[in-house]
């Protein structure tokens, strides 16, 4: 009786056992007939119990990864979105005449003042500093977007 | 002076702007900002360089005044005004 119920749990192992693992032949032989001398099944069973347990054990611990905390990888898509996104929501831009290379002052009418409020709203949104020198060079979205590109490291 | 004027005002006006955006206080904060905005762009077309000197001190004297009351305000902020709240959402 006693190894009846323990033919039963090898049985019902060594079934997600040959799910997981490749399978190995001894494990579906005990896994298949399910009746055999009482005695030597349950020699078998032990035997096959242990090596599938050290199976599952082991596709078990190969799931495990480490896990660290980070935003998600910058692209140039995306950078460029988020950039073209920030820009259509400035009051003093008008979002049909926005393009990727159209430049603040001579496309756009701003000025001075106003590219400096645009360059503190990418510095919010990307989350670093962006010094006073570079900040006055860059003069449209695609500037913006190559600036940026380059101070994270984001190659294409 | 090293840096001419125009980048001067570029980097009070940055200044300016990033001090009076650390007051906990909503009213002094949205208060600074439409200042700061509307001051600096109703001098835009000053030429003469000593009413823009003139001009430049005040700044700077406003500018070591917000960083004071940003201070003060921080030590002693109040609880958040219900605007706040909702625009956080």
């Amino acid at each position: 009786m006693a190894s009846r119920v323990l033919a039963q749990c090898v049985r019902t192992l060594a079934r997600s056992s040959a799910r997981v693992s490749g399978g190995n032949l001894a494990v579906r032989a005990v896994a298949a007939p399910g009746s055999a001398s009482h005695r030597s099944f349950s020699v078998i069973s032990n035997a096959e119990r242990s090596r599938v347990l050290e199976q599952s054990r082991v596709s078990i611990v190969s799931v495990w990864c480490r896990q660290y905390g980070d935003l998600p990888p910058l692209t140039l898509e995306t950078i460029r979105d988020r950039v073209m996104y920030v820009l259509k929501l400035y009051d003093k831009v008008n979002p049909e005449k926005l393009q990727t290379t159209s430049h603040f002052m001579k496309d756009l009418g701003l000025d001075s003042l106003d590219q400096v409020e645009i360059i503190m709203a990418m510095e919010d949104e990307f989350g670093f500093e962006i010094p006073d020198a570079d900040g006055e060079k860059l003069m449209s979205p695609a500037d913006v977007v190559q600036y940026i590109a380059d101070k994270k490291d984001v190659y294409e | 002076m090293a840096s001419s004027s125009r980048t001067q005002v570029i980097a009070l006006y940055r200044m300016l702007i990033k001090e009076s955006s650390k007051f906990p206080s909503y009213n002094f904060r949205n208060y600074a900002l439409r200042r700061i905005k509307d001051g600096f762009r109703e001098n835009k077309h000053v030429d003469n360089p000593k009413s823009m000197d003139q001009l430049l001190t005040r700044a700077r004297e406003s500018l070591a005044l917000i960083k004071r009351q940003v201070t003060v305000g921080q030590m002693y902020s109040s609880q958040r005004t219900i605007v706040e709240a909702l625009g956080a959402r």
